[in-house]
């Protein structure tokens, strides 16, 4: 079998090319007539206009068919994420690392406290109601201002020695450092089945066996039922999450620990691929 | 003697110098000299070897040389000896390229290059981003084991699938071990041919193939063909004297693979294996390299376009992302993803499928393939050159007219004839066919009566062959005839007489005459007779009687048959008593004043599929050029009746004899058809050769060698056409090569011929070669559709990367979800393309132009890119938003949110409703975003699937189920997403998550537009033909 070669040299082929762009004896630019390429281009036009029009058309249909209160699904989201603050992320998660005496290398963990805090000052909680049921603050009716839903309201004031206010410092220079839990907010989403859940740290690894001395606040560490259940940014535009915070009152200087905060209660559950799932790991380093 | 010796092979060598001449002017220039004096050398070295002095020497002499015995012949030890040193007696097979080079190829082949590229670039991430200690940095690591994979794995496809036709072939010459009989240790052996060594002497008979080089040294009436070395297609005699100083010319030397017709003989084995002269000549063949095939060059285009696309769009996004503030190794990571993208990574091993599927098909039609792109070269044929004998005609004698009683009847030529319809009352019939019957020395081989008589062997040669069963057909048992008329002498044919004679006892009991019967040349007949049988009554032969078988016989003798005249004698029984000894040498008894019978006239005649097979070239635009070795009025007689000339057109000399002036004065252009002669073409300049070529539409060329077939090949592809060409002969080989396409002859054809050429037509017959036209048709119909169908979803996988990088939306698709639809959904179907039937008549189109129609041409890509693509994509991106919002994401929060969305860091990433989600819980929902992107372009390539059916008719008008392989390709496609989706979903590595069931129907509406809108282009190309729209959208 032989043969169909055409092998052309290299300006050859720039003359082709040339030729290709402009050819001057078929009035041809780009193998078209210029009126041939403004018919073309017109086409293309119309036909992408359609196209966008098709694809505005199928999203505007999307949206009417969406639930402004609450999603359709929640599939991924079955079992709360869990957040702690001061949040410093190292290559293999949180990682948190100071030096007592050393100012610098806990001022930020202290300022990320006191600016995740903000938002929890009575004056950022001021469209919020006091809420003293233990129970799920179920809300069928839109009892709020222009048909929305009551929050309760969360200060900062209720994590006491973790509040900031009376220890600015969140005793980190005195290597009993205050964390912020938070449990990530699921529509309608009722935590542990009529008991509050609560969260407790302990040592993971190696250290798993010894006790951990930690204060929770609010008292043991519990998440107050009337929170819940979340009913979406649309119905409570003031809601804020619930916090828990831990403070580690005997933590051995200048060695790694790995710890772990869960969140306990019913409809809390963990995941092996989700290091964040109803718990929070970390690793705390506090040097002198 | 020398320069004598040279002139007898000028043939050969000129043959072979053409051959460089041509290379040369393919070759760059810089390769001029170096494979001028390679070929030089070889041409040489072919000279000097046939420095044979073996004819010379006389029968002790070569004993002495060979240490041989003629009586007792070689001893096996000496015999083993001599074959270890020069190794079997078989041709070596053309040097093929190493497996492991031929298994690299594969490798870097076509996209690999580009699929390398990409892995590269994956592992260079990944060893940058282990370094920085990033968390997905084995991500990276996985996904160049991937694609290296891919590569890998559809490498070792292609090869398997080339390896697999090869073997074919491989298998297929190997099917007839040869057997020759080698007289060693004094005894008389069955050896297989390849085990023969110089000085073995070999016995052959009539209808054995030489097993070797052969000095013979005792012969019997032994003839020989040497068709297959020097294109005499007329049996050479061959004997023991030394007849001429030319090694090929002299009459004692046969050659390794022709064949001896009839007669025994004894000889000694001079040349073995490569070193026989035709080992030699097919190593010189094999010189001529392998070139692309039409289709490789299309692929090649096709790579070359689809790289060039995958390159510049990578290239370009590398740009854009690196101003945009992108990583460089975020960069460098959707440039891989672009690439994988864009390359259609399952394609060229679902090419390689659907030309073998083609190719298995047309091996059940009698086409064996042994090159898979030689399928599709078939296709865009537009010049056949076909031998005569044995491809266009029956390759056997056959009687097709008859003369007696001063008429002329016609005789059925078909190839399963059982009687014979013409008038058989007349008494002179009677006595003809008594002489047909008797006067031939042709008889049936023993044990085949249960065979059609057309198909029984006999041992003679054609004539005698050709009246032996013609008058089978019509008498019954000739055998028993001839056992009733007993023979009492026979002088047989030969070159001086012309004519052959036997004298008989009648099967009339009361008839003691015997009956003198005699065949031969008319005129010699006609000498010998003074009487003429008319009505079975013997009436004078006058000059108006002799002028009655003039015209007949000029008129059988025009139609190109060969005119056999019949006569007889009843000896008068006093001067031929019952006692009588006849003396054939004294001759005896009378051989003038005979009674003339009639005439018999033989063509060997076309077979019956061929006319029509011609006809569908010539609709289909397929030049048919006749090249045969036989007499010009033979060849133009055949090509008349098969219609490679036609019934109206005439040649030059037609024209110069109607119109009563000289040849010379005849406007040539007037004539549309022509015989050349091989004679005047030896003198023709190629200009001359390309007139004659572009001139005439209908063209015979006679008493041509192999070796000037070439020349002709030659002359056709400077006209730019793709050339098939046949051949069975060794001579035949540089043609074979030359040629875009060579065919060689399953039945008639040399090894050699075999080996050259890259197809073999099992049934030697001429229609084979037209439906394989028609397959190599179709499949490149279907190969567009095919590329069109796999090209489609590229921009439905290219775009979520586009719109990834500028508008920071969550990944769409996954770069493992792209392998999947590529190597895994899409490549059923895409092979069900190939069985598609076409979609009209692809025979009544001219032949594809090879510079102008493409297989991926400008419109294919534009249509598949630019429209239905882009419909794939926004289908597939409904989907994705419709998952997104669904599950809390709308549309609006999703613009801008790539680098919180892929934090690690963030664990309580806001949705639309203030919902919060931890890293891995958004990347779960991006792998159902891949799985529900991945999901609708499986069910928009169903629709598109469907449209690539037809090109230009309605899906309706072709039929939804008419190829039931595309409803398996539909099914398997449908059926391996699912087990994607819900049966693998649960391996995070894959990137696959159980999918709500309604999102399989978001694209629903955009395949049915898919559908219609491809409807609507079809219905205004066949309204509008030539307009704007058919221009633009026909692909």
């Amino acid at each position: 079998m032989a043969t169909l070669n055409e092998k052309k040299t290299c300006s050859e082929r720039m003359a082709d090319f040339r030729r290709f762009v402009w050819n001057p004896e078929t009035k041809l630019f780009m193998g078209r007539t210029l009126i041939n390429w403004v018919w073309i281009s017109l086409y293309y036009l119309a036909f992408y206009v359609v196209m966008s029009g098709l694809f505005a058309l199928s999203i505007y249909c999307l949206m009417r068919t969406i639930n402004p209160y609450e999603p359709d699904y929640q599939d991924q989201l079955k079992s709360p994420g869990v957040t702690l603050r001061p949040d410093v992320y190292g290559d293999r998660g949180l990682k948190i690392y100071y030096n007592v005496s050393d100012n610098k290398t806990w001022e930020g963990l202290v300022t990320t406290l006191h600016n995740f805090l903000a938002a929890y000052t009575p004056a950022a909680q001021h469209l919020n109601i006091n809420c003293t049921n233990n129970t799920y603050f179920i809300q069928d009716t839109f009892d709020g201002p222009n048909k929305t839903k009551l929050s309760c309201k969360f200060t900062a004031d209720m994590l006491q020695n973790c509040s900031g206010i009376t220890d600015p410092t969140f005793g980190y220079p005195e290597g009993k450092p205050c964390f912020i839990l938070k449990m990530n907010r699921i529509i309608k989403f009722f935590p542990g089945n009529g008991t509050a859940p609560r969260v407790n740290c302990s040592y993971v690894g190696e250290e798993e066996s010894r006790p951990l001395d930690v204060d929770y606040y609010p008292v043991n560490g519990t998440f107050n039922l009337h929170y819940f259940p979340y009913y979406g940014k649309k119905a409570q535009p003031s809601y804020s999450n619930p916090l828990v915070a831990v403070k580690f009152l005997n933590i051995t200087r200048n060695v790694e620990f790995k710890i772990v905060c869960k969140i306990i209660g019913a409809g809390i559950t963990y995941n092996v691929h989700d290091p964040y799932e109803g718990k929070v790991e970390f690793k705390l380093k506090i040097e002198d | 003697m020398v320069k004598k010796r040279s002139d007898v092979y000028s043939v050969e060598i000129y043959g072979t110098k053409d051959l460089h001449k041509t290379e040369i002017e393919d070759e760059e220039e810089k390769h001029k000299d170096q494979k001028g004096n390679k070929k030089k050398k070889k041409a040489e070295d072919l000279k000097k070897e046939l420095d044979l002095d073996d004819h010379r020497l006389s029968t002790s002499e070569l004993e002495m040389k060979y240490g041989t015995s003629i009586d007792k012949g070689l001893s096996s030890a000496r015999a083993a000896e001599i074959l270890a040193r020069d190794g079997p007696n078989a041709l070596t097979p053309p040097k093929a390229t190493p497996e492991i080079v031929k298994f690299l190829k594969q490798m870097i082949g076509g996209f690999s290059i580009l699929l390398w590229i990409g892995a590269g670039f994956s592992w260079i991430s990944f060893g940058i981003q282990l370094a920085q200690g990033v968390d997905s940095a084995f991500d990276n690591l996985y996904l160049g084991v991937v694609l290296a994979l891919v590569v890998i794995l559809t490498g070792i496809f292609a090869y398997y699938q080339e390896a697999k036709s090869t073997n074919i072939m491989a298998s297929f010459s190997k099917m007839i071990p040869q057997q020759a009989l080698v007289l060693r240790d004094a005894e008389k052996k069955e050896l297989p041919a390849d085990q023969l060594v110089v000085g073995d002497i070999v016995e052959i008979k009539g209808g054995d193939r030489i097993p070797a080089d052969i000095r013979l040294i005792f012969t019997q009436g032994c003839k020989v063909d040497n068709s297959s070395l020097t294109g005499e297609s007329e049996p050479q005699s061959r004997s023991c004297d030394f007849s001429h100083e030319n090694p090929l010319e002299t009459r004692n030397i046969a050659f390794y693979s022709t064949t001896c017709v009839e007669g025994t003989a004894t000889g000694i084995v001079i040349n073995t294996g490569d070193r026989t002269i035709i080992g030699r000549i097919a190593s010189l063949a094999s010189g001529v390299g392998n070139e692309k095939t039409p289709i490789a060059i299309e692929i090649e285009h096709f790579v070359y376009l689809v790289a060039g696309v995958a390159i510049s769009i990578g290239v370009l996004f590398f740009i854009i992302s690196v101003s945009m503030r992108y990583k460089i190794l975020d960069s460098i990571i959707f440039l891989i993803g672009i690439i994988v993208a864009n390359v259609p990574e399952g394609l060229l091993a679902t090419v390689t499928v659907s030309l073998s599927l083609t190719a298995k098909r047309m091996a059940k039609k009698n086409c064996l393939v042994k090159n898979l792109e030689a399928v599709e070269t078939l296709g865009s044929t537009s010049i056949i050159c076909s031998d005569k004998t044995g491809t266009l005609t029956q390759n056997r004698m056959t009687v097709a007219h008859l003369w007696f009683d001063n008429q002329i009847y016609s005789a059925d030529t078909s190839e399963d004839q059982t009687t014979q319809p013409f008038d058989q009352s007349s008494p002179s019939w009677t006595a003809l066919s008594k002489i047909v019957t008797l006067c031939n020395r042709a008889e049936f081989r023993p044990g085949q009566e249960n065979l059609p008589i057309m198909k029984r062997v006999v041992v003679g040669d054609a004539s005698e062959t050709a009246l032996l069963k013609f008058s089978e057909v019509i008498l019954g048992d000739v055998m028993s005839i001839r056992a009733q008329n007993r023979k009492v002498a026979e002088i047989p044919f030969n070159s001086t007489n012309k004519f052959q004679l036997s004298i008989h006892e009648t099967d009339d009991p009361h008839d003691k005459r015997f009956l003198l019967v005699m065949k031969g040349a008319p005129e010699r007949i006609l000498e010998r007779c003074s009487t003429i049988m008319i009505n079975g009554k013997e009436e004078p032969l006058d000059s108006e009687k002799a002028e009655a078988f003039q015209t007949a016989y000029m008129e059988l003798g025009g139609m190109g048959e060969r005119v056999l005249g019949f006569c007889h004698l009843y000896l008068p029984e006093k001067e031929f008593p019952e006692s009588f000894q006849f003396d054939t040498d004294s001759m005896n008894f009378p051989t003038s004043s005979l009674c003339f019978v009639g005439l018999l006239s033989m063509i060997d005649p076309p077979r019956s599929t061929v006319p029509d097979a011609v006809s569908k070239c010539r609709s289909a635009g397929i030049k048919v050029i006749m090249v045969t070795g036989d007499h010009p009025i033979t060849a133009k007689a055949i090509a008349k009746s098969v219609g490679i000339i036609s019934a109206t057109s005439e040649t030059v000399e037609d024209i110069a004899k109607r119109l009563n002036i000289p040849v010379e004065r005849v406007n040539r252009r007037e004539a549309t058809a022509a015989v050349v002669n091989g004679m005047e073409l030896k003198d023709m300049s190629s200009e001359q050769l390309d007139a004659i070529l572009r001139e005439h539409a209908e063209i015979v060329f006679a008493r041509t060698s192999p070796q000037q077939k070439l020349i002709i090949v030659e002359g056709c592809q400077r006209q730019g056409a793709v050339v098939a060409v046949t051949g069975d002969g060794v001579n035949d080989s540089p043609a074979l090569k030359k040629a875009d396409i060579g065919i060689a002859m399953g039945i008639a054809g040399s090894d050699a011929a075999k080996n050259a050429a890259d197809m073999v037509l099992l049934d030697d017959n001429f229609a084979s070669i037209v439906t394989g036209v028609e397959e190599g048709r179709l499949i490149f119909d279907n190969l567009k559709k095919t590329i069109a169908y796999t090209l489609t979803k590229n921009i439905a996988e290219l775009c979520p990367f586009l719109i990834y990088i500028i508008a920071s939306i969550p990944m769409p698709i996954g770069t493992i979800t792209i392998l999947f639809i590529d190597l895994g959904t899409d490549i059923i179907p895409s092979v069900a393309l190939a069985y598609e039937k076409a979609e009209s008549d692809i025979m009544n189109r001219r032949p594809r132009n090879k510079r102008r129609d493409r297989l991926v041409n400008q419109q294919l890509a534009v249509y598949s890119y630019l429209q239905i693509g882009i419909m794939q994509s926004v289908g597939a991106f409904v989907t994705y938003f419709t998952v997104y919002a669904e599950q809390g994401f709308l549309p609006s929060t999703l613009l801008g949110v790539r680098v919180n969305w892929e934090s690690n860091a963030i664990n309580d990433f806001e949705d639309s409703y203030g919902q919060q989600w931890t890293h891995y819980q958004r990347m779960y929902l991006q792998w159902t975003g891949y799985t529900a992107f991945f999901v609708s372009i499986t069910i928009q390539q169903v629709a598109d699937l469907i449209i690539r059916k037809t090109r230009r008719n309605s899906i309706f008008r072709q039929g939804l189920f008419r190829n039931k392989v595309i409803w398996v390709g539909i099914f398997s496609q449908i059926g391996i997403a699912l087990i994607l989706t819900y049966g693998l979903g649960h391996v995070t590595a894959l990137n696959f998550t159980p999918l709500r069931f309604q999102y399989w129907f978001v694209a629903v509406p955009f395949a049915i537009l898919i559908w219609v809108y491809d409807e609507i282009r079809k219905l205004l190309i066949r309204r509008h033909p030539g307009s704007w729209w058919d221009k633009n959208m026909y692909y």
